[in-house]
């Protein structure tokens, strides 16, 4: 892809940008109006208590480490029948108006410093577009990061009653010197009766910084539902969103993650009910070992009209070290009676009666807890409608607990 | 090392859940608050030269600290402005009572005593009204038979003069300095009054110690401190009671409570507070707990326009356990921000969280906890559940819990539930002749059994009857 040996954080490289993906005007200017909001904007929310942040993402120097020209990624998109998956440059010429309706429509462009700056830069992704009536499945997208930074964008449309899924995966190639940054935004847009599943496997390098926000709008009858599967990174911070617009619409978001040595992750699930009769289920559910650290917060708020709301939220971590820390804030915030909401959240390690029960049948101590942790993922696990991601997923956690 | 140092290296708060203390200008203007007020209150009740330095640097540090903000959703207390308020504490001072005759006090507060069915002498003594006298003789009574014990039940003010080395090591050090927050910072400029209990080892005190008349009598409960020692292995249970609604010409409560839990020593604190629809409570409570002691709180918030109380317990030595019970209700134009904080800093430490709320008339309860787990405190366990009642759209419920976990050996749990009351639990009673009020109420009742098992007989029915008030006629 296109390299420049003086690239900065400048208007030129936001014009040089878009220039290599051909886009119009429109785009442009929403990527200058990033880039100039730039020194107005926080950093994203995180769970902070007076006197302490959670997660620390001023510890970064973004700006230093972003290299917006210098970009170079391997990218694989397998696409369904029906459906169109698109590069950017393609999309935009195929679907320009299409897209001009939709971009930032769902994720803010200056909803915070690291999602204005992935607006300003991004250089890849993918558009995913389902037309109306149109069923695809095993829609695949797979992002291989080989420069120290990579902005990734991905806007999915699907029409009313089209159904897709989509399982993205992201990984680092190439060895880089220093710390990577990659930054993801995902925006999801489900038509009436439509339904979309986006499945996310993020297995970086431990060297590399990520930030990705996810959201969905879900229209009537609509369905979001997001798979959130972290392994890699140093320091991921995830928010993952639906707003729950129109009546009977649904949301799921489903997590899973696995920290060790002293990763850092930080996990925002977030629904917010808008219209009657809308149901949501966050289920997650994360092992840390070595160092690693976890901040959990789910949100679940239901709006003065969203009667008839059904809600609820589980979060459970299993810590296999003394050194590990979790720090878990489910939150409910309710302003409708007719509501059933419930969430719940456990911090606990490896049962100690179940360690008993398989060591006394012979299995050795090791492979028992690694039993345990895996069974542990199951109930997330069975979440997981795409059977790739799934499966990929447990490799993963096989592989780490052998490590 | 001072002592707030010594504080925080003991609770290991790394100020996580305290207000934040930052530099700003706006408040060290001396502004309402003086170093004048403080030097009054203190050469009123003729204390002794530390307890005025104490103030003077409470009064500093509440100068130097800015309201707090940052706090999700937290209430808002734009209106509380210290310059109108702290000029109030002056003619409190001056005429040492709330008000004169029972016909001064509003409407609204002597219609709920009629329907409580206090007598006509009890409600002057609730009111504050000539219950300098009543209380008098309730102390006296209780005090013979526990004096031969050792046991010390006093007002604040006295205890500073007779019990001033017990007081002077134990007041706003080592639990609640004043560097704590905002409002434990102007707790310590201003605090009056209130309950001192001291309790010697291996003694156990087996009526409930209540502080109900007393309050009131000094006409100045709204800064009110109550210091608890519980030496090794003795035992008590402290009421305090302000179920009865408080008339205030204040419209800020900031009160302090601290807590001495000793060695395989057992202390229940209940109170349930109703304080007027106008007065911000801002309070301050927390306890330190030694190795196998026990620490129970039971609160019920009713009153108040806003609520900010997290009552806190240090688990400090291994073997430790705290319980909270807590039910809030908000009625109209009402912000109940409650919860519980526990620091789990040793072995084997235990912790229950039972919180209720219910919220009706565009009224907000928020469940606002922090469970904290430090490094080190090994097979820990905490258990936390919120359940929310809500009677109708306008009204508001949140629950946002933190934990904080660096232990891998403890067993955590939080659940929460929000719910509306159920229709068919509304129908079946109907169907069995009741009216929907009574129905309601009924099942209002049932909701929170847990407190109100937990309280003397008499506690209970007055908060089940204030619930009812609260609720009656308001019901669609």
């Amino acid at each position: 892809m296109s390299t420049q040996v003086h690239a900065t954080l400048s208007e030129d490289a936001v014009e040089q940008i878009s220039e290599d993906l051909g886009e119009p005007e429109w785009l442009l200017e929403t990527r200058r109006e990033a880039l100039a909001a730039l020194d107005g904007l926080e950093m994203p929310d995180v769970i902070q208590t007076p006197g302490r942040k959670w997660t620390n993402l001023d510890a970064l120097d973004y700006e230093s480490l972003v290299d917006p020209l210098e970009y170079a990624q391997d990218k694989d998109r397998i696409d369904a029948e029906g459906v169109d998956v698109l590069s950017w440059s393609d999309a935009l010429d195929e679907h320009g108006d299409l897209i001009e309706d939709h971009f930032g429509s769902v994720v803010d462009p200056q909803r915070d410093y690291l999602t204005a700056l992935s607006t300003a830069l991004f250089s890849a992704g993918t558009v995913v577009y389902v037309p109306e009536g149109v069923d695809a499945e095993d829609v695949k997208i797979r992002t291989t990061m080989n420069s120290r930074s990579l902005f990734n964008y991905t806007l999915v449309i699907a029409e009313d009653s089209a159904s897709v899924t989509i399982l993205e995966r992201q990984t680092t190639g190439t060895d880089v010197d220093g710390d990577q940054y990659y930054s993801g935004v995902v925006e999801a847009v489900a038509g009436e009766n439509a339904y979309v599943q986006y499945g996310t496997l993020q297995n970086l390098s431990d060297e590399s910084y990520n930030y990705q926000v996810k959201r969905g709008h879900a229209d009537t009858y609509g369905t979001v539902d997001w798979i959130e599967g972290n392994m890699g990174s140093r320091l991921t911070k995830s928010s993952v969103e639906t707003r729950l617009l129109g009546d009977s619409s649904e949301s799921k978001i489903v997590g899973a993650f696995f920290g060790h040595d002293d990763q850092h992750v930080d996990i925002a699930a977030r629904v917010w009910h808008e219209a009657e009769h809308t149901v949501a289920d966050l289920v997650t559910r994360g092992v840390l070992d070595d160092e690693a650290r976890s901040v959990y917060e789910g949100v679940q708020d239901v709006g003065r009209e969203a009667w008839d709301t059904s809600s609820y939220q589980r979060e459970n971590t299993l810590m296999l070290s003394d050194d590990s820390e979790a720090d878990a804030s489910p939150k409910l915030i309710i302003n409708n009676h007719d509501t059933e909401a419930s969430h719940s959240a456990t911090v606990g390690q490896v049962d100690a009666e179940e360690m008993f029960y398989m060591t006394s049948r012979g299995v050795d101590p090791e492979k028992a807890k690694n039993m345990l942790v895996e069974g542990f993922f199951v109930p997330v696990m069975e979440e997981v409608a795409v059977d790739e991601l799934r499966e990929d997923l447990d490799q993963l956690i096989y592989e780490r607990l052998r490590e | 090392m001072s002592s707030d140092q010594d504080h925080l290296q003991e609770t290991d708060t790394e100020a996580r859940f305290e207000f934040k203390k930052e530099e700003n200008s706006a408040f060290e203007t001396e502004k309402g608050l003086t170093e004048e007020t403080v030097r009054v209150i203190s050469e009123d009740k003729d204390e002794p030269e530390w307890m005025l330095q104490r103030r003077l640097r409470a009064l500093e540090q509440f100068q130097e600290m800015p309201m707090p903000t940052g706090w999700p959703a937290a209430p808002d207390l734009s209106e509380v402005d210290i310059a109108d308020i702290v000029p109030y504490i002056r003619p409190d001072i001056e005429t040492r009572g709330g008000a004169e005759n029972w016909e001064d006090l509003p409407d609204e507060i002597q219609d709920t005593f009629d329907k409580l069915g206090i007598p006509e002498a009890e409600k002057n003594a609730l009111s504050g009204v000539g219950a300098q006298y009543e209380s008098e003789i309730v102390y006296q009574n209780m005090q013979e038979q526990w004096e031969e014990k050792g046991v010390i039940f006093c007002d604040m003010d006295k205890a500073v003069q007779e019990h001033e080395e017990l007081v002077k090591e134990h007041f706003m050090t080592k639990c609640v300095p004043p560097s704590d927050n905002k409002f434990a910072a102007l707790h310590g400029a201003v605090w009056s009054g209130g309950s001192f209990v001291y309790i010697p080892e291996d003694t156990t005190v087996n009526m409930p110690v209540q502080a109900y008349f007393r309050m009131n009598s000094e006409g100045m409960g709204q800064f009110e401190h109550t210091l608890i020692i519980a030496e090794d292995n003795s035992e008590v249970h402290y009421i305090e009671g302000c179920s009865a609604p408080k008339y205030s010409a204040f419209n800020l409560h900031s009160g302090g409570v601290e807590v001495f839990v000793g060695e395989n020593a057992h202390v229940q604190y209940s109170t349930v507070q109703n304080w007027s629809k106008n007065t911000y409570n801002l309070n301050t409570k927390r306890a330190i707990c030694e190795a196998e002691g026990t620490m129970e709180w039971v609160s019920g918030s009713m009153g108040s326009k806003a609520t900010m109380l997290y009552p806190s317990t240090v688990l400090k030595g291994p073997g430790a356990t705290d319980n909270h019970i807590t039910i809030a209700m908000a009625g109209e134009g009402q912000d109940i921000d409650t919860g519980a904080k526990v620091y789990h800093n040793a072995p084997d430490t235990k912790s229950t969280i039972e919180s209720k709320s219910i919220s009706k008339d565009g009224g907000r309860t928020n469940y606002r906890g922090l469970v904290h787990i430090a490094d080190g405190a090994e097979d820990s366990s905490t258990a936390v559940e919120c359940d929310a009642l809500m009677f109708d759209n306008e009204s508001t419920s949140d629950t946002m819990p933190y934990m904080e976990i660096q232990e891998s050996k403890v067993d955590v749990a939080h659940e929460a539930t929000v719910g509306k009351i159920g229709d068919e639990d509304v129908f079946y009673l109907q169907s069995r002749g009741l009216d929907d009020d009574d129905a309601k109420q009924m099942i209002v009742a049932g909701f929170i059994e847990p407190i109100t098992e937990e309280l003397p007989i008499e506690y209970a029915v007055e908060l089940n009857r204030l619930i009812e008030l609260e609720m009656e006629g308001s019901l669609g």
